[in-house]
């Protein structure tokens, strides 16, 4: 087991450290750099200011030596500008240029400088993903209950009326997206065309202090989409348990239906469910991107967007490492979960 | 209110008895006299109108204002690329001159100015008494060290020396030896090279914040050393922005009954979508607006809002470039071509169809009348016929015109409106749409595309950074030896009815080279929720909180 793991944090950190490069020479990309310097410096620079604003910030140097100094290998820069400034990559905002350190990078624990937001990848990047956090927890806790008694009812018995009308709704919600269910939700319960004002539209404010009114319709939007997938999982995972022989042997020795759903399908019936939804964290991670949009809830999604969008180099380097750990931590519980839902399944 | 008597321009009568004979329009005469150094007050005097009153007996002391906006990260104030960054820092950040919605400037840390009859000499009067947040005087060293940095060519993104050009020595790319002199502490001269009317108004433009010495523009939050009755409480770049009362501190506005009425400032950023902006209005998170777009005026109007509207000169252009390459050859090299698109396109059209009909049609002269020295020349016909006969003679009728355009609301659809109408008169036009995030990288080299331009409160202004030979922003790669030599000259008249002789010509030319097509001048809007005062939507998007206030 402890072999297991530490395999799978190899694995964690090679991949890391692979496709921190592929970003990092993508955003290093000669027109990327250029729209850098233009959305850094002034919208309507000429050519001549943005070779001295890349020149003078560091941003000229080999793509190894940058890469190197980003991961804390080699020595942080310090550049004396054409305008006669000093300039270091260590240094502090507000900081001489002596004092700066030499080494600055993910080794050292610094995950560098925001050009976007002008302050540190690590603070920005711990925030939105604590707001991302919080309403991904409140997602799960909507979505992975209902999910399971939609699935596990309309499972018990295949075909009856129960079954037929929850898949119908569990396929209707999965195979609606959620910038479609948000926009008809926030027409419908945000605005007074139909006279059903009930919730707000917009989530901003939940950032600081979220409310039932606030929350609840970018809430509802990703837990719809995700729930009616997972729903199905749990409905066939337990359509198949409820046909097998113990479950007849069960009902057989007289045990009451409620006692054998609960008793000895359910458990079960879980296990396919189980890695579905732990597949979700990643899924939720990334997909959160359109209903924060749309709802304007600066989490992690936004982040992502604001970050590419402007080609803040720094900052999408340390949100692609985080996703990086985000899949594979939750592939390696689903893992090991498994285990203790299964115990056929051994890890050696 | 203290009034300094000071020696009155002798044009400003001139325009004193040309307002009065009704010659010239009240926006225009407040526009040239108090450019001239006349103050608004004495200038409104002139024509024997009471100035407006301020809003102070209506506004209520205290309270807190939540504001839509984009909330964008501070840097070099000079290399401003975004009023949206001013609004937040002209908190602690002021300026020595504010332009006003009706055309006047007013002095701020100046007290007044004086310019002499040729411009090539503006004697600029420091306000006596201002004081920096940190206990020392503001003098004229502060004064002439700002416009000795303006004039800094080699910090990367400076714009202010565009609007100081005439003060930089082209070889070392900052001020003139001695053309900024301190001449006592509460007095500052420029000794221009050559004449130029524009600085006043370029002291008034949102980069031209006044620093204070050893500003580190890296560390502006951290230590906001100012003279503003605000202080930057938090900065969370795209989500948030709060300023607050500087308690304690002597704001030389109190004394003069300026304002600053709110203790508190939020900034809160809602995105590009106009849709969540109003979904924040009907929530009840925020009081006001930046700026209302499209038909979104409409939407916040019907939930009770009210609206403030003022006709601006920002508008968009649609140019072809005529330096440009495209396999080859320069298609819009030849004259025949420009002028074959003007005439194809209906400019009344393209307001319509692009801005749903809010504002007022232009005539491809990017000067309009809302500038002083606006003169009254009409643009080519509207004939698609004699277009594409135009454009056949050309030899250039099978030529495909890539059009391109930043995918955005009216932007967009105001270049579809052009792209369409060439359509109809019978030209090979393909459109493009490029997305915001990479559309400026190339804004200036894109063959054929539009970009929009803000308002400038002087005609020669636009004409100077955007159609001079071999500006930076000259976008449409117009080059012509006589318009850079008019231009000049109107540059040294200080007149507007002298200079109106010159922008004639300048228009002219600007007509029959069909530099570009100007569809329409737009007219801007704000919206906030009933009782609040002093929040008037302002015609160059500039900063004035401090006149915001709760209705009392």
């Amino acid at each position: 087991m402890g072999l297991f793991i530490l395999r799978r944090l190899g694995v964690m950190l090679l991949t890391a450290l692979c496709l921190t490069f592929i970003v990092f020479w993508l955003t290093n990309l000669a027109p990327n750099l250029e729209k850098l310097a233009k959305t850094q410096g002034n919208a309507r620079m000429s050519d001549e200011a943005v070779v001295s604003w890349l020149e003078n910030r560091g941003y000229s140097q080999a793509l190894p030596v940058k890469y190197g100094q980003w991961l804390g290998v080699l020595p942080g820069y310090v550049i004396e500008g054409a305008d006669g400034e000093v300039r270091a990559r260590c240094q502090l905002p507000g900081e001489p240029v002596e004092d700066a350190s030499t080494f600055c990078g993910i080794l050292q624990g610094d995950w560098g400088y925001s050009t976007v937001f002008k302050d540190e990848v690590g603070s920005i990047v711990a925030t939105r993903l604590g707001l991302t956090g919080k309403l991904m927890l409140c997602v799960m806790l909507v979505m992975v209950p209902g999910a399971l008694i939609i699935g596990v009812l309309a499972g018990m018995r295949e075909g009856s009326r129960t079954d037929r009308s929850l898949s119908t709704v569990s396929i209707v919600s999965t195979a609606t997206p959620e910038y479609v269910s948000g926009v008809v939700f926030i027409s419908v319960f945000a605005t007074a065309t139909f006279g059903m004002q009930w919730f707000k539209g917009t989530a901003t404010s939940a950032m600081d202090d979220a409310t039932f009114e606030n929350f609840f319709l970018p809430v509802i939007t990703i837990a719809l989409y995700g729930m009616g997938y997972i729903a199905r999982m749990t409905r066939a995972s337990m359509t198949e348990v409820m046909t097998a022989q113990y479950i007849r042997t069960a009902r057989l020795k007289g045990v009451s239906f409620p006692k054998i759903v609960l008793r000895h399908a359910l458990r079960n019936a879980l296990i396919a469910p189980f890695t579905v939804i732990m597949l979700q964290f990643p899924w939720l991670l990334n997909g959160v991107v359109i209903v924060e949009t749309l709802f304007n809830y600066k989490g992690f999604g936004w982040v992502l967007v604001q970050a590419a969008g402007n080609n803040d180099i720094e900052l999408l380097l340390g949100v692609s490492i985080v996703s990086v750990f985000v899949v594979l931590i939750t592939q390696l519980i689903s893992d090991i979960g498994y285990v203790f839902l299964n115990p056929r399944i051994r890890i050696s | 209110m203290t009034h300094i008597t000071t020696k009155i321009h002798p044009y400003a009568k001139v325009y004193a008895e040309d307002a009065k004979a009704g010659k010239l329009d009240r926006r225009e005469f407040l526009a040239r006299t108090t450019a001239l150094g006349v103050t608004a007050t004495a200038a409104y005097g002139l024509i024997g109108a009471a100035a407006p009153a301020h809003a102070a007996g209506h506004a209520q002391q205290g309270g807190t204002i939540r504001m839509q906006m984009e909330v964008r990260a501070l840097k070099d104030p000079r290399t401003y690329d975004w009023t949206q960054i001013a609004f937040f820092s002209h908190g602690w950040l002021e300026y020595l001159v504010e332009y006003n919605n009706d055309g006047s400037f007013a002095p701020m840390l100046l007290s007044s100015w004086e310019v002499n009859d040729d411009a090539t000499v503006y004697t600029l009067n420091v306000r006596p008494g201002v004081k920096w947040n940190d206990g020392s005087d503001f003098t004229a060293a502060d004064v002439a060290r700002n416009i000795e940095g303006w004039c800094d060519k080699n910090v990367e993104g400076n714009s202010m020396a565009g609007r100081f050009a005439v003060l930089i020595d082209e070889a070392t790319g900052t001020a003139v030896d001695g053309s900024v002199e301190v001449v006592d502490d509460l007095t500052v001269r420029l000794n221009l090279p050559a004449s130029d009317i524009t600085l006043i108004a370029g002291m008034a433009d949102y980069p031209a914040a006044i620093v204070p010495a050893d500003f580190d523009p890296e560390n502006m939050t951290g230590n906001p050393v100012g003279t503003g009755p605000y202080l930057p409480e938090t900065l969370e770049v795209g989500v948030k922005a709060v300023l607050v009362r500087n308690e304690g501190f002597e704001w030389w506005g109190y004394a003069e009954n300026r304002g600053a009425f709110l203790d508190r400032i939020e900034y809160i950023d809602y995105g590009t979508d106009p849709s969540a902006w109003v979904a924040a209005a009907a929530a009840d998170e925020v009081d006001m607006f930046y700026e209302t777009v499209g038909d979104f005026v409409d939407v916040v109007e019907g939930i009770g809002w009210e609206r403030s509207e003022v006709a601006s000169a920002a508008t968009i252009v649609i140019r072809p470039n005529q330096l440009a390459e495209v396999d080859g050859t320069q298609p819009y090299a030849d004259k025949r071509v420009r002028q074959a698109i003007a005439m194809a396109v209906d400019n009344a059209v393209c307001l319509e169809l692009g801005y749903a009909n809010r504002g007022v049609v232009a005539r491809n002269q990017h000067v309009g009348p809302m500038h002083p020295a606006w003169a009254d020349v009409p643009g080519l016909p509207f004939d698609p016929e004699g277009a594409l006969a135009l454009l056949t003679e050309a030899g250039m009728a099978d030529f495909e015109m890539e059009i391109t355009s930043i995918d955005d609301d009216w932007r967009k659809n105001t270049t579809d409106a052009v792209a369409a109408q060439l359509r109809d008169a019978g030209f090979n036009i393909k459109r493009t749409i490029i997305p915001g995030s990479t559309f400026w990288n190339d804004w200036t080299k894109y063959p054929f595309s539009s970009t929009n331009w803000n308002h400038r409160p002087i005609d020669t202004q636009i004409l100077g950074l955007a159609y001079r030979s071999g500006e930076a922003w000259n976008e449409a790669g117009f080059a012509n030896a006589e318009f850079d030599t008019l231009l000049a000259e109107a540059n040294s008249l200080a007149d507007a009815g002298e200079r109106r002789e010159v922008m004639a010509k300048l228009q002219g030319i600007m007509t029959d080279e069909g530099v570009t097509i100007q569809p329409y001048w737009r007219t801007v809007y704000r919206h906030a929720k009933p009782g609040i005062v002093g929040w008037d939507m302002h015609i160059a998007y500039l900063p004035q909180m401090y006149k915001v206030a709760f209705a009392a």
